[in-house]
């Protein structure tokens, strides 16, 4: 399967890389290729240009300063995973990264790359001949869906590991455009619009990951459910985050809705309580309301929405196990 | 059984492993001819279509096209693996029959081009009624997808063997389950392939193909283009993996061959691996009800079985798929009242073909699950059941198989023993739980169309024996195996054997990689071929260590009169007075083998003795399962196999691993989803086979019987494993859970809907025993 | 448009003339005829493709060609050394680890990646790091004992 045509740029830095996203806005940023490429041999994305960032030098880092933990945007997922700042401290993060495709996405996925990755339907994700079998949907520029038979709207389906671990970090991102930077919670960065799900502007790009310095007070955890131990995409996935002292409770999913979520819902009423086994039912029921997960995939919601009151309950237990520990 | 053998039972590494760990195999798409251009498919986007109109205009006028075909430019010749089942062009015609069906093709001077330019070909396509399911393609007023088959019904056999009736009336027991067993394509890890080559002066046809039988597809290039078969040279490069997919002929054989012709210029097709998926071959989804009448002591009746295949578009192997799972229902276990009604259905879906078991797995995971189930009902020990009704060699067989040896009973006990089957069945905590199936495959095929094999072995002053073979290595082995024999026979080391495989132009006739066979097969005629061999050379040493020719052995290179090793002389001693006696060089020997017949037979419309011998084999299983999600881990596997005399105990061990592993895939994880005949997961990202992270703990026992016609006492190994994993699994999962799951797979889904379905209506389980007398 | 790039392909430079839409899979077969990489998906789910960037694991289908400019390639031909075979190669031929050898490249480069990692990484980061590498014939437990058995034959280098 022969990637489409495009043109290609490789900034050497990052002022660079958005000088040319400014004149090039419908181009698509490069960097360890593993979602991007694969749609475009699909041809569910045609770019006119790449612009590939893996030359600009300094963002792959992970540095520890006075008020946070600050990962740099092509940091592989490997490195995250394999340093030991990461694995003890954050360990959702660690774990998450981890559990990433398979080995080899790992080493060549990036941060920022798996955070900013297409969401994802059956029929999407699929070559242009399967594609045509039916009429275009949203997601591929067409007028319909073929999942919900609404008008307008994409239910395609975020899902990356990364964000909910980073979520539940309340973790920010450094965004770098033409002007100036801006910081903004990751959260804002996703828009729960499945046609295009980041919240950025043209000649935009995600720089840098930023983790508060109290979130490694916490204790936390990472589960990812999928029919394989390699390779797959998680069927849903689910961080949690507990600063035990102050009962203070973070929770999020991935591949459950349109955008991975931070459950508020569930987290205010978790929120203060201790978490007994009552209260963690209570809980369950409540993710799987705050959820809206649609049938983009070969699996049932009903099933997801199971499977995330569940993961919820072990992320839980383990977070608590390594509280003791 | 034969002693002190050198080569044979060794567990030699493959002769072509370096070339494999090097990179430097080459397999059909590692070819390059000069000039060499590159075609690609334009398949069906609808699932039943009459074809009105086909502009390929757009196509041609692109720069770099070299050719376009559509259905309509080739000879009107229908082309089927089975000559019976003939039912498909090589680009359809007046119809397309489901969504992926070859449309047309062309041929451009790179991928990329040839890419673009089918994109450019319109079909006007008017839309038919579509049927998706083979129990309502069969109902009055359905779809008609072939004309003038009725209830879209290509094949149905029913057959009867003993008294029924009578049988199960004096049963104690009946019992009536239905079971389905899902779609599974083989995903070998090579996507087909096809480069062809024509030489205008003398009209020779040459083609590289990813193919498990260079002589069928041989005889169906020739059909299907109207040459000659001396005209069609098939050459098998290295095949990445088969398991039945790359029997038939596909629309890149064909297409390479029309533009190689028609273009003069080499043509190369290779599929994308979403190809693979739909525009292939895949196992046959089955509905299957089984009614099985019994003793109170466990002893089989009678049985019924009826038998809904979903062939998907066309036919293929159809009538040999549905005889194999009839006639392999009487065994391993005695079952002498059979009724069999089996209905071979087409609907508007991918096309099922020969996998790995060839229509037996279905048939096994319902009877296996069945038997679990009865056992459990009277109380019986599910392994003593198969003990009980096990065949026994030498004993009479309703359809007429000759059973040489057996090793089931035996295979039933080791499997059992070794899976810890007294400490755990039914003893284990809630989600552990062990289960054990077992089953019986042909060890070669014996007759049908003519199936015979080939070898020549030529036997140089040097001492270097060049073996020229048709048997088809797809990663199996064949070669290897094949040598080890040569190189026991001959009494040289396998470092001196130098072997051809499969190449139609050179080498002799073989039916390929198929039915389990090549070991016996091809096995066979080379020993003959040595034989013959060693007879030339025999005879005049004799004379020369005044000996009789009938007491000579060869062995290590030497050749000496048996019991006195002194008396004798070198190999090499031999062949310099044999040549220096002027006697012709190299000694050539020819051997060729079929399988002894009684009457010949595809069973489908005669019984008879299908193969030469039957290998046996059990396998048990333990599985966690999560009460929390619903995933089904396999901890351990046994897989006890009666496959005769182990040539190559590590190849052996290396077939049965995986085909263990692709099993559980088939109980746990793999399946190809189709909505509205559209295949929704034709990818490995989402038809998801087991990882190494699925891998169970597999433990390989060899039962070895020393089997009268395999050489060196073999018997197939390669195939018959993967007929009962799947049961074997699912048995276990009702042993940790409780469940009795009658479909394929067990997904972590149906094990959470189980679960909850037993806890809201506990001890209300319906008995579906129908009588008790 | 074509451009002109180098590549460093197992200890080579080979100026090449590429587009930039070629994979880098496209550019080793098609255009330097190195066969030993093999195209099994092309969409990055079965590790057939393998090749060492740097000593990385990446898949060569999904990687593209004028991305791996500058960078240090490895492929299977450039495994082993002075016409032996290298230990991992050694190993898969003699514990059977391999049957058609269609992933056998990808595997054995994937092991080298994780061998150099770690020298001796437990069996469950092995089987962890190997999973992402498909295999169809073999069932993976050769394929395991043959990269375990490597790990266990002390002061080996990779």
């Amino acid at each position: 399967m022969r990637l489409p045509k495009f043109e290609y740029f490789a900034p050497k830095s990052l002022k660079e890389a958005v000088s040319i996203l400014q004149n090039e806005p419908s181009a698509k940023i490069l960097a360890g290729g593993t979602d991007l490429l694969v749609n475009m041999k699909h041809k569910v994305e045609c770019p006119p240009a790449i612009v590939n960032i893996k030359g600009i030098n300094d963002l792959d880092y992970i540095k520890q300063d006075n008020a946070a933990v600050r990962i740099g945007a092509l940091t592989t997922l490997k490195h995250i995973y394999m340093t030991s700042l990461i694995q003890e401290k954050l360990p959702v993060l660690a774990e998450a990264a981890s559990t990433v495709g398979s080995y080899h996405h790992q080493t060549m996925g990036t941060l920022a790359g798996n955070l900013c990755q297409q969401n994802r339907c059956k029929f999407f994700n699929q070559s242009q001949w399967w594609r045509s079998a039916r009429p275009t949907c949203f997601k591929a520029g067409g007028q319909i869906c073929h999942v919900v038979n609404k008008k307008e709207i994409c239910y395609s389906s975020y899902c990356g590991d990364v964000a909910p671990a980073l979520l539940a970090l309340n973790a920010k991102i450094l965004v770098t455009g033409h002007k100036d930077s801006r910081e903004i919670l990751l959260e804002d960065l996703f828009s729960g619009d499945g046609k295009a799900p980041l919240n950025l502007n043209p000649g935009e790009i995600l720089a840098e990951i930023i983790i508060a310095l109290e979130e490694m007070d916490g204790v936390s955890s990472y589960i990812k459910f999928a029919n394989r131990e390699s390779i797959d995409f998680p069927i849903v996935g689910t961080a949690f985050w507990a600063s035990m002292e102050n009962k203070e409770y973070r929770v999020a999913f991935t591949a459950a809705d349109r955008k991975p979520l931070r459950a508020h819902q569930v987290e205010a009423f978790m929120n203060g309580k201790n978490l007994s086994e009552n209260i963690l039912d209570e809980a369950s029921a409540l993710a799987a309301k705050e959820a809206k997960p649609i049938k983009t995939s070969v699996y049932s919601t009903t099933y997801k929405r199971r499977l995330m009151g569940l993961l919820l309950k072990s992320t839980v237990s383990e977070a608590m196990r390594r509280a003791k520990s | 059984m034969e002693k002190e053998l050198n080569v044979v039972g060794a567990r030699l590494p493959m002769m072509d492993a370096a070339q494999k760990v090097k990179g430097t195999a080459l397999f059909t798409d590692d070819l390059i001819l000069p000039g060499m251009l590159f075609g690609k498919i334009l398949r069906s986007p609808v699932p039943h279509a009459k074809i009105l109109n086909i502009d390929t205009s757009r196509a041609e006028k692109l720069p770099g096209v070299k050719g376009v075909v559509t259905g309509r430019d080739i000879p009107d010749r229908k082309y089927g693996i089975v000559p019976m089942a003939k039912d498909e062009y090589a680009l359809a015609k007046d119809k397309v029959r489901y969504i992926g069906d070859d449309v047309a093709a062309v041929c451009a001077i790179d991928p990329e081009i040839a890419e673009e330019a089918v994109e450019l070909i319109k079909v006007d396509y008017e839309e038919l009624p579509a049927v998706f399911d083979p129990l309502e393609a069969k109902r009055e007023g359905a779809p008609e997808i072939h004309a003038g088959i009725k209830n879209n019904t290509s094949f149905a056999i029913r057959k009867e063997f003993g008294d029924v009736r009578k049988a199960f009336a004096e049963c104690d027991a009946i019992f009536e389950d239905t079971f389905y067993s899902q779609p599974v394509n083989h995903a070998p890890l090579e996507p087909h392939a096809a480069l062809a080559q024509f030489d205008p002066l003398n009209g020779e046809l040459t083609i590289w193909s990813s193919t498990q039988i260079p002589f069928f597809l041989r005889r169906n290039l020739s059909n299907t283009l109207q040459i000659p078969e001396s005209k069609v040279r098939v050459v098998k490069p290295k095949v990445g993996g088969g398991f039945g997919q790359k029997i038939d002929l596909y629309a890149k054989d064909f297409c390479a061959a029309w533009f190689a012709i028609q273009l003069g210029k080499p043509v190369k097709f290779v599929y994308e691996r979403e190809e693979v998926f739909i525009s292939t071959r895949q196992r046959h989804p089955m509905y299957i009800t089984v009614k099985t009448g019994m003793k109170k002591d466990g002893i089989i009746l009678a049985q019924k079985f009826q038998a809904h295949a979903d062939g998907g578009a066309y036919n293929s192997t159809a009538p040999t798929m549905i005889a194999l799972s009839c006639y392999f229902l009487m065994i391993p276990y005695r079952v002498p009242n059979l009724i069999y009604e089996g209905y071979h259905v087409y609907t508007n879906k991918p096309v099922g073909g020969a996998m790995r078991g060839h229509g037996i797995p279905q048939a096994r995971f319902a009877v296996e699950r069945q038997l679990d189930m009865i056992a459990e009902r009277l109380g019986l020990d599910a392994a003593e059941v198969r003990i009980k009704n096990s065949i026994h060699a030498g004993e009479p067989h309703p359809a007429k198989f000759i059973i040489n040896t057996c090793g089931f009973s035996d295979s039933v006990k080791k499997a059992a023993d070794a899976i810890g089957w007294k400490e755990k069945r039914g003893k284990l905590p809630l989600g552990r739980g062990v289960g054990l199936a077992g089953a019986s495959f042909p060890s070669g095929v014996s007759n049908m169309s003519h199936i015979s094999s080939g070898a020549v072995v030529q036997l140089g002053r040097d001492g270097a024996v060049n073996v020229l073979s048709g048997a088809a290595d797809i990663g199996q082995g064949a070669e290897t195996v094949i040598s080890q024999i040569v190189a026991e026979e001959l009494g040289v080391p396998i470092e001196d054997i130098r072997i051809t495989a499969a190449d139609t132009g050179i080498t002799p006739l073989d039916p390929g990689t198929f039915g389990s066979g090549v070991t016996v097969r091809a096995g066979n005629a080379a020993r003959l071929a040595v034989i013959s061999v060693k007879q030339k050379l025999f005879n005049f040493i004799a004379d020369k260590l005044e000996a009789n020719v009938a007491d000579l052995v060869a062995k290590d290179r030497n050749i000496f009169v048996k019991g006195s090793p002194e008396k004798g002389m070198t190999l090499s001693e031999a062949l310099k007075s044999y040549q220096y006696a002027d006697l012709p060089m190299p000694i050539v020997g020819r051997g060729s083998w079929m399988a002894p017949a009684t009457e010949p037979t595809t069973l489908f419309k005669e019984d008879g003795n299908f193969a030469p011998s039957y290998s046996f084999m059990t396998q048990a299983a333990e599985v966690d399962v999560d009460l929390h999600t619903g995933k089904v881990k396999l901890l351990r596997m046994v897989t006890a196999h009666d496959c005769g005399r182990a040539i190559n105990p590590m190849l052996v061990e290396g077939q049965l691993e995986g085909s263990v592993v692709g099993g559980m895939g088939q109980a746990l994880y793999e399946d190809v989803i189709v909505e509205k005949g559209q295949v929704m997961n034709p990818s490995f990202l989402d038809y998801g086979f087991p990882t190494f992270l699925e891998m169970p703990e597999i433990e390989a026992i060899e039962v070895e019987t020393d089997d009268p016609i395999g050489p060196f006492g073999a018997k197939e190994a390669g195939e018959g494993t993967q007929l009962s994993p799947a049961p074997a699994i699912v048995n276990a999962i009702y042993d940790a859970i409780g469940v009795n799951f009658m479909e394929l797979p067990i997904t972590p889904e149906k094990i959470l809907d189980a679960l909850e379905e037993k806890k809201n209506r506990k001890n209300s389980r319906s008995d579906q025993c129908i009588s008790h007398c | 448009m074509k451009q002109a790039i180098e590549l460093n392909i197992n200890g080579d430079t080979h100026e090449i003339l590429v587009s930039p839409n070629n994979t880098l899979l496209e550019v080793l077969r098609d255009k330097l005829g190195l066969m030993g990489t093999k195209r099994g998906c092309d969409l990055g789910a079965c590790g057939a493709c393998t090749v060492l960037i740097n000593g990385d694991a990446y898949l060569s289908c999904i990687m593209l060609a004028v991305d791996a400019i500058g960078k240090e390639i490895l492929t299977i031909e450039g495994l082993d050394e002075g016409g032996d075979l290298h230990p991992l190669q050694r190993s898969f031929v003699e514990n059977g680890g391999l049957q058609c050898g269609f992933c056998t490249p990808g595997m054995i480069l994937t092991a080298k990646a994780i061998l150099g990692e770690e020298k001796h990484p437990t069996e469950e980061v092995i089987k962890r790091k190997m999973a992402g590498n498909l295999c169809r014939c073999t069932g993976y437990k050769k394929i395991f004992e043959a990269v375990m058995s490597v790990t266990e034959q002390s002061g080996k280098e990779f």
